[in-house]
């Protein structure tokens, strides 16, 4: 027995779950030893008393060689996390078309906005908007160089937003591109307490913020004439940091996402839907010593439990929903996960959850189109969303969402740990840790391979699944999932043998691609690209069933 | 407790007492029942007047904001030797902002007050953005509040699992705020509205009654008469439950006395001076779920256990006032402190 704990804690106090896990030191590296997630509302001391007492009875000797046989559980250090509600972002403009990008570029940076342009909105209105005491800072921007539209509104927004600066001298105000020009307007700013930051031109197209309604999904847009092009936003970074502090578990999942592609040496993507905000993060390992940039999207708008479900997000759910209902029960349910996002987590309680989890993603894929561009090596699934849902339907809910034709491994930030351990400060030290708790914080899921440009109608070939020396094949039926039992830990060759051309990453009939087991196994999803769903609801709801059934054993409640 | 011996085995440890609690009730959502004074934040908008400064003592009726209806915009040479500026006020208004040596100015012709439905210390006046006064007395904390604000006698118009309908609205409740137990239509909030009662209590509110109820309120306001003050306050959500029986007893201990519903935060303010029963300290109630709006007391943490639809939650026992004792899922529980 030792005298002092070779054992921490991680504490992710979320808007809704708190997730607690108990990392040990064991045979010379960091192990995670157990992890609990419950209720934001729930005593964290006495959570934290229960997985430790998990852990002593489950194996006596590793609590002994760790230091907490006979320790009390607030002796343990503690490293935690908090995310706050994101805070609302005032953004006007001289025209439509830079508001649009604006509000793009701010919906993605962690604020959520209200918006309004000169074109369209009179003076006083605007006044009103931003001496709107639930806003906690402005954003004013025009084109660099002015747009021709907004040429002439621009001086005038300046001396209202330098009036506004004046009578709430403590919120901080963003001049953005050609705004940056009227600072003088602004008066002494070092006796202003909230600061005055100048910053460039939006370079989001705000055109790729819409929230999609029609019945198809997100696809890959690599092809498409709007995709777009994932250049640098230096705006976006900058809202970003002003949004969020550095320890918050959502900015930190960009230094998480480029830690995990560095320990693993693949290209990564992490994709976190929270009760406030969803995040995207993608990275790739870095090369020749020379660092990678991540990218980070943390948008408010696709939240699982958004404040006040409007018509797009009722039907954006009731799109994915397996159990019959109508627009008012959804409003009145969304609400209700919104007040207690733990209550009714059973029964049809859990096929909401999983509706209004494929309804958030629609919303991230839809403000983050420059995400999608090729399928990752790894997709990494985290939120408290996943706690109350059977672990293999996870993937499944993703590639609903995200069609992106290709093969990519999916895992689950189970124990919530990839928040907490991207907010270490240290990059050197982040590495490590995360180097020695990377087979542990991830749940393998699975491997999916998505094919797309089949022909529907007969068989589009067949694969050969190579495990060890056990061959097994599939045919391969357009419209429909193929599951192939592959357990975590099993590594497989699948041989895919096409009758067309068809693509997979590239073009082609044959294609061999090493795949990994999970507790999904591995999935080859032969539906459209992107997915098509029968416009008639009981249709629709017996088709998504019938997928999820595959993968959740007593769905059918 | 569950176990033998005294021995938690979802644990492994005995059932230690934190703040005079079984240890592990701690894991259940706690509920806030009773608050101490909080800070009531009234907003303002540009053209609005606000009748009192930061500092000064109100009381509950006297008016705060002199609110303009309809504001307009107007331009104005406003004189430097008249120190203008932004907020400052001139005859036609609020003044704005300086454009091309005029200013901009909110202003209106008709105006309503607005009075203070509590009684408190002013703490901070903004003019254009909120008015924000430091409530004495202690309150009661719910979801949303639709309207207001106002202040009305309590009365308890129905026990926690009934239904006002608006036939059982008459002038005699003219002036009151009314309990009306787990749901209430949009006709009957409207009728009580006519009937000149000034606030309902409820505990869910379904969306299709808070749209009808919101787009009548809107027609109401848009009519050039001033409206009496009328506030909803929903307590639970937006489906129908019971309301808990701790909040019927405080709401009990508070029938004939004068409450304020306030919307930011959403709640009934209350005299500091009212006896409002505490809750035992093991009382839970089951929020959601097929046995929403049950009550019981706390038996233990079960650990984790498969529900419906096939998924594994963590879980807790509830002796339930007929003896019996149920699993339940922890997120579906809550308690009251």
């Amino acid at each position: 027995m030792t005298s002092e704990p070779h054992a921490f804690l991680t504490i992710d106090h979320g808007a809704a779950t708190a997730s607690i896990a108990l990392i040990g030191r064991v045979a010379g590296t960091w192990r995670l030893i157990g992890s609990l997630a419950f209720p934001a509302g729930a005593k964290i001391d006495v959570a934290v008393d229960l997985l430790v007492g998990r852990v002593r009875r489950a194996d006596p000797e590793l609590a002994s060689s760790l230091g907490i046989a006979d320790i009390d559980g607030d002796a343990l250090p503690r490293f935690e996390v908090h995310s706050t509600r994101p805070r609302r972002l005032a953004v006007v403009a001289g025209a439509e078309r830079t508001l649009a990008r604006l509000v793009a570029t701010a919906g993605r940076s962690g604020w959520r906005t209200t918006g309004a342009s000169a074109e369209t909105t009179d003076p006083l209105a605007m006044s009103r908007l931003l001496l709107d005491h639930d806003v906690d800072a402005i954003l004013v921007g025009a084109g660099d160089p002015p747009r021709a539209d907004e040429r002439s509104a621009i001086r005038e927004l300046a001396a209202l937003v330098a009036a506004v600066a004046v009578r709430r001298p403590d919120v901080p105000i963003i001049l953005s591109g050609s705004m940056a020009e009227t600072i003088d307007d602004f008066g002494d700013l070092s006796s202003r307490p909230g600061s005055i930051v100048l910053a460039p031109a939006a370079s989001v197209d705000g055109s790729s913020w819409r929230p999609r309604r029609s019945l198809t999904t997100a696809a890959s847009t690599a092809e498409g004439p709007d995709s777009a092009d994932g250049r640098p936003d230096p705006l976006g970074d900058l809202l970003l940091e002003s949004a969020l502090p550095a320890d918050d578990p959502r900015r930190a999942i960009g230094p998480a996402t480029q830690a995990l592609a560095d320990v693993l040496h693949r290209r990564v993507e992490t994709i976190v839907l929270g009760h406030d905000a969803g995040v995207r993060a993608a990275a790739e390992p870095a090369v020749g010593g020379m660092a990678r940039e991540v990218r980070l999207a943390v948008v408010p708008a696709a939240a699982v439990a958004p404040d006040e479900p409007d018509d797009a997000i009722v039907d954006g759910v009731l799109l994915w929903s397996t159990v019959p209902s109508d627009r008012h029960r959804i409003r009145d349910r969304m609400r209700e996960l919104r007040i207690a996002p733990w209550s009714d987590a059973a029964g049809d309680g859990a096929a909401l959850r999983m509706a209004a989890a494929r309804a958030a993603l629609v919303r991230l894929a839809a403000a983050t189109t420059d995400f999608d561009q090729a399928p990752p090596d790894l997709v990494v699934c985290a939120g408290g969303v996943w706690s109350a849902v059977p672990a293999p339907t996870v993937a499944l809910a993703h590639v609903d969402v995200l069609r992106r034709s290709g093969a990519s491994q999916y895992a689950l930030d189970h124990a919530r740990l990839l928040g907490t351990l991207g907010a270490i400060p240290d990059e050197k030290e982040r590495l490590a840790v995360m180097s020695d708790l990377v087979d542990d914080l991830l749940a393998p899921l699975g491997s999916v391979v998505i094919p797309s440009g089949l022909r529907s109608g007969r068989s589009a070939g067949s694969v050969l699944v190579h495990v060890g020396d056990g061959v097994s094949e599939l045919d391969l039926v357009p419209g429909g999932l193929e599951l192939v039992d592959l357990p975590p830990g099993q590594t497989a060759v699948a041989e895919f043998r096409f009758r067309d051309r068809i693509k997979l990453g590239a073009r082609g009939r044959h294609f061999a691609v090493d795949v990994a087991g999970g507790l999904g196994g591995l999935l080859v999803d032969l539906r459209d690209v992107p997915l098509r769903l029968p416009d008639r609801a009981d249709r629709r709801r017996d088709l998504l069933a019938a997928w999820q059934a595959a993968l959740w054993q007593g769905s059918d409640l | 407790m569950n176990g033998t011996n005294g021995v938690n085995p979802a644990t492994g440890q005995p059932p230690g007492t934190q703040d005079g609690l079984s240890g592990d009730l701690g894991l259940v959502n706690a509920r806030r029942l009773i608050g101490g004074p909080a800070e009531v934040t009234f907003s303002m908008a540009p053209g609005d007047r606000a009748l009192v400064a930061a500092g000064e003592t109100v009381v509950a009726g006297a008016p705060i904001v002199e609110r303009i209806r309809d504001a307009e915009l107007s331009d104005q040479i406003v004189p430097a030797s008249a120190d203008p500026k932004p907020g400052g006020r001139v005859h036609e208004g609020e003044l704005l902002f300086e454009w091309r040596e005029r200013w901009r100015v909110a202003g209106g012709e008709v105006t309503e007050s607005l009075d203070s439905p509590v009684t408190g210390i002013v703490r901070d006046v903004r003019p254009g953005s909120a008015i924000v006064i430091q409530a004495s007395g202690r309150t009661l904390h719910g979801i949303v509040v639709l309207g207001g604000p106002t202040r009305g006698r309590l009365h308890v118009a129905a026990g926690s699992d009934g239904e006002l309908r608006s036939g059982g609205l008459d002038v005699g409740l003219a002036g009151t705020i009314l309990v009306v137990g787990s749901r209430i239509d949009a006709e009957t909030l409207t009728r009580a509205r006519a009937m000149g009662v000034r606030g309902i209590v409820v505990g869910g509110l379904a969306s299709k009654e808070r749209r009808d109820f919101t787009a009548s309120e809107r027609r109401q306001r848009a009519a050039l008469h001033r409206l009496a003050p009328y506030a909803v306050l929903v307590l639970e959500g937006a489906t129908r439950r019971p309301l808990p029986s701790p909040v019927m007893d405080v709401l009990h201990a508070l029938e004939g006395r004068e409450v304020a519903v306030v919307g930011d935060p959403p709640m009934l303010v209350f005299d500091a001076d009212v006896d409002v029963p505490e809750p035992r300290s093991d009382w839970v109630r089951v929020r959601g779920g097929p046995l929403g709006g049950r009550e019981g007391t706390w038996a233990g943490i079960a650990g984790p256990r498969r529900f419906a639809g096939g998924v594994h939650l963590e879980s807790g026992s509830v002796r339930f006032e007929d003896g019996t004792i149920t699993t339940v899922p922890l997120g579906d529980l809550e308690r009251f402190v």
